[in-house]
Formats: C-alpha cells, structure tokens, sequence
C-alpha cells in the first residue's frame, strides 16, 4: 500500500493568514478552498503565494458540479488547471455531488439517487475530468438531509463503485458519515467498512449543529466526542491517511485550531504505531 | 439520464421558490418529512446568497439599516438566480435593482453607495500589472508625444458623484453617522496600488483629462480636451503633470506610442 501520508493540516481561512505568515506555526500542510484562488490579482493569490512557499497544499473545490446534467463547466475546469500549476497540489478534491442545472448555481452540495444511471453519468465525467487535468481526483462524500426514492444502494455502494469504474481516490469526511447516519438511519462504522481501503487518500473532520431531529454539516462547532471516536475507528480501518480539520464558520483563533488538531494527532498516536505515522521527506515537494 | 435531469430541475425549482413536484421524490422518516428536509436546502440557499450579499455591501447595510436592507436582498434574490461558480460575483446587479426599482430608486444615492462599495471589492483581486516607472517617460521621443497613449491598471474607476455619496460612504466605513445628503458634483477614483485599495477626489480637469485617456485617447487629445481649462501654454505641462501623478500613483501599467 503506497498511500502518501502528508499529516496533520488545516484549512487555510483568511482570518488566520497573518497569524501564518508571521508565526509560521507547526502544522504539516494547508487545504485551501480553490475557488477562494480563482481570481484575477491582488491579495488572495499574493498570500496564497507565500504561504505556499512554507507549506504543501491541497486543493479542495465546490464548484465542479460532477453530478449536474449540465455539460461540464469549461471555464471552471481551465481556471481550476491554471491554479494547479500554480499551487503544486499534493492533490485535488471535491464533492460526489450536483451544484448547478441549467446554468443556475445552487452554491450547496446537492445529493444524488443512488443508483446505476448516475454511477455511470458521474464516473464517466470523473473520467474527462481526470484526463484534463491529467491527475486523479478525489471525490468527498457529503452530509445530506435528503434521500431520493430513485436510491437503489447505500450512499457508501455509491462512492465506491464511482471511484472504482472512474479510478478516482476518495476523501473520506468523517463528521459528514456521522451527520448523514444519523439523518439517514444507518450504522456509521458500516459506511467506513464499506469502502476500498486502498482508495482513502485524505479525511476530513469538522463540527455540525442540530436544527430539531436533523444534524446540519455547518463547520461552525469544535469536532464532537462521537467523531473523535468515529475518527479512531476510521484509522484503525484505513491505517495512517492524511487528515484535517475544516471550519468554516465561528472561527476560532489560530492557536485554538491548532490545539484541535493535536486532539486528531494525540488519537492517530494512540491508534497507530510511530512506523505508519512517518511523514516522507520529501512532503515539501509539490507532486504527490 | 432523462430521469436524473428532471430531478434536478424540480429540486432546483424548489430552492428558487417555484412550484415544483420535487417532494414526491423523496422519502419521508418517522421524524422528519420531505418537505421538512427539502426546506433545509432551501433555507440554507437563501442564507448564503445574503450572507455574499452582506459581506460585498457592509456600508450600503449600514445606510439603510437592517430592515430594508433584508427587503433588498429579498428582491434581489427574487430576480437574481447565480450563474457563477463563485459566491463572489453573486451580487454585481445591485446597482441596477437600486436604480431600476421603487422605493430603492427613489433614494437616488443608494446607487453611488453600491458603486462606491463595489469599486473597491473588484479592486481587492482585480488583476495584477507590473505599473510603469516615472523613468521610462525619458525614453520617449519628442515627435512621439502626440500619439501615447496609456493603459490603466484593471481596478481604476472614475466614479462621478452627483450626491455627497463619499463623504457618506466614508462615514459609515469608520462607523460614524453619516452627513447630511447634499446634491454635489464631484468625481473620485478608486484603484489598487500594489495590495492596497486607494481612493481619491479629482479635479474637473483631471477628471476629463483621465476619462478621455481611459477611453483610449492619446496625449494629443487629452490636451486637446484640457484646452477647456487651460489656455495653450500651459497646457501641455498640466497633461504631462497628470500623467506624471497617475505613474507616480502606480495606476499606469503600460505606455503604448
Ligand atoms: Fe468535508
């Protein structure tokens, strides 16, 4: 099993850029939000730059809109490449998910019915994907509040066979299999059972809120017990995968993320041994 | 996958707010029904359009208070669906809805705010340009001098005002009460130099000197135009003085001759 391992990273958020660029803090890599990047000058992409000069990156989208009936969106996909070659990305993700339909942008990761007429919509359009960008892709699994009567499969049937027939990677967020188990009724460890160990490139973990019997996926809350614990399941299934910590709203002070993140490392050190948590050397390089 | 489409069209529908048969397609549980998960989506769309709405127009929110600020963006996501694959755009026709529609339009000022407010976000990431330096003016031939022409950088905008429009919009960036509304003519410019946005008053003749160079005339015609001002002699030393300010100020990128 070749799985790079970059360890233990955070989103980049630009609340936190200053605190990076003048205390050059102790995390292993940065996730940046592509679409934040897609712009034509000035600051986002000077401080991109620099940070990118201290830290590996990865790239992780919400626009690519893979499950829409639209054709793919051109323009997204020449400005997503031209970002690429300038961060030199470990890699590059987004959602198993629509956002857009007849050119109108939701700016939600919508979900799809589980079944054989999507998997071979959205795998074929991985694929055309993959082979502009000349990579592979990863492809996030959701929180979702809905379930299409259209479904035939479970939502982890679903992923795996997409990335199966496209030879995509998978970024598994940890927080969303809880947040749509328990919105959906099923078992949490059995979607972490159910897929391709070897394809598992990255985790996510993240907070969520309650809005009356339904969990909502809002990154506004520290990561709670039951996905730390879910977390430790997760390592112990898939061995030592790159992992980070999204927030996105109620943004704490640097310093107070990075303590977060420590929880995420002190679990993988207790979970796995010191041999499999080993970052490569050569992790400052931009190809994977 | 005729199917997938319609589906994606009648959820679509749904979070626009028309009327769509999309809750037949999903499932119900015990303690949530489809039309109560469907609602989260739906709910969430509308939030997140007014929280980009928000963040482009903080000043504007603060002249019109809570209140009709949520009426404005209430309509204007009623007429605007987002194209864009980015939340940053999401707002651009502000100005339009402000001036096409009551009781907006009726506030004539508004949409210098919006315009005010916009010229500086599109300035924050617009893009970059390696300006001109005072020195390469010496390079330029005598005889040259009637056809060069300049080349801006992207984030300069002349914003002409016919209110008091950026004394308000100042006011209420540092949160003070805002001054009284008087009808005035002014004109200002907002532009990037390096990483930080600028911005500043102009004279009528520096106003008709740069429009007329933003427009693409040459120093010919930009004299010419200031001819309006200034009596033969000295106008040539005003146009190279302007020119030699917007270079200085860093808003110059290029030099064509
Ligand atoms: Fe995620």
């Amino acid at each position: 099993m070749t799985r790079p391992f970059l360890g233990f990273g955070l989103g980049l958020r630009t609340e936190h850029y200053q605190y990076v660029l003048d205390n050059k803090p102790a995390v292993d890599w940065f996730e940046i939000l592509s679409e934040n990047y897609m712009v034509p000058g000035g600051k986002p992409l000077a401080n991109l730059d620099l940070i990118r000069a201290d830290y590996p990156m990865v790239m992780h989208g919400v626009s690519l809109s893979i499950g829409s009936t639209d054709p793919l969106n051109k323009k997204y996909l020449k400005d997503l490449k031209e970002l690429a070659q300038r961060v030199e990305p470990h890699w590059i993700s987004d959602h198993l998910c629509w956002t857009s339909v007849d050119g109108n942008n939701s700016h939600d990761l919508l979900p799809l019915p589980y079944n054989e007429v999507t998997i071979n919509h959205i795998a074929d359009r991985i694929k055309q994907v993959q082979d502009y960008l000349g990579r592979q892709i990863l492809m996030e699994n959701l929180s979702s509040y809905v379930t299409y009567n259209d479904s035939e499969m479970s939502e982890w049937e679903f992923l795996n066979e997409i990335v199966k027939r496209a030879d995509s990677l998978v970024l598994l967020d940890i927080n969303n299999i809880f947040v749509s188990a328990h919105n959906h009724h099923f078992e949490p460890i059995d979607y972490i059972r159910g897929i391709d160990i070897d394809r598992v490139m990255q985790f996510h973990l993240a907070g969520h809120s309650y809005s009356g019997e339904m969990i909502i996926d809002t990154h506004d809350h520290d990561v709670c017990d039951p996905v730390w614990t879910l977390y430790a399941e997760a390592l112990k299934h898939f061995g030592a995968v790159s992992t980070m910590i999204e927030r996105d709203d109620n943004i704490p002070e640097f310093p107070m993320l990075r303590a977060e993140l420590a929880v995420a490392e002190r679990i993988a050190a207790d979970t796995l041994s010191a041999d499999m948590l080993q970052i490569p050397e050569n992790r400052l390089s931009g190809v994977a | 996958m005729p199917e997938l489409r319609q589906l994606q069209q009648s959820f679509m529908g749904y979070l626009l707010g028309e009327a769509s048969p999309v809750v037949e397609q999903i499932e119900s549980s015990a303690d949530t029904s489809a039309q109560q998960r469907l609602d989260i989506y739906a709910t969430g769309y509308r939030l997140r359009l007014k929280e980009a709405i928000m963040s482009d127009y903080g000043r504007l929110h603060f002249y019109l208070g809570d209140e009709s600020f949520e009426l404005l963006m209430d309509r204007y996501i009623d007429m605007y669906h987002s194209p864009h694959t980015s939340l940053r755009y999401y707002s651009e026709h502000i100005e339009a809805l402000l001036a096409e529609h009551k009781p907006f339009s009726e506030v004539p000022e508004l949409v210098e705010i919006a315009r005010i407010e916009r010229a500086f976000n599109d300035s924050f990431d617009s893009a970059n340009c390696n300006t001109m330096k005072i020195e390469q003016l010496a390079q330029i031939q005598p005889e040259d001098w009637p056809e060069v022409r300049l080349q801006f950088h992207s984030s300069l905008k002349v914003l002409p005002c016919e209110y008091n429009s950026f004394p308000i919009w100042k006011a209420l960036s540092e949160e003070e009460t805002p001054p009284t509304l008087v009808k005035e003519n002014s004109s200002w410019i907002v532009w990037r130099k390096e990483l930080v946005s600028r911005y500043r008053t102009l004279s009528d003749e520096e106003a008709d000197a740069l429009n007329m160079a933003m427009a693409g005339g040459s120093f010919g015609e930009i004299c010419k135009k200031l001819l309006d001002h200034f009596d033969e002699e000295t106008t040539p030393q005003q146009a190279i003085f302007f020119l030699q300010t917007w270079i200085n100020e860093k808003m110059v990128c290029q030099l064509s001759v």
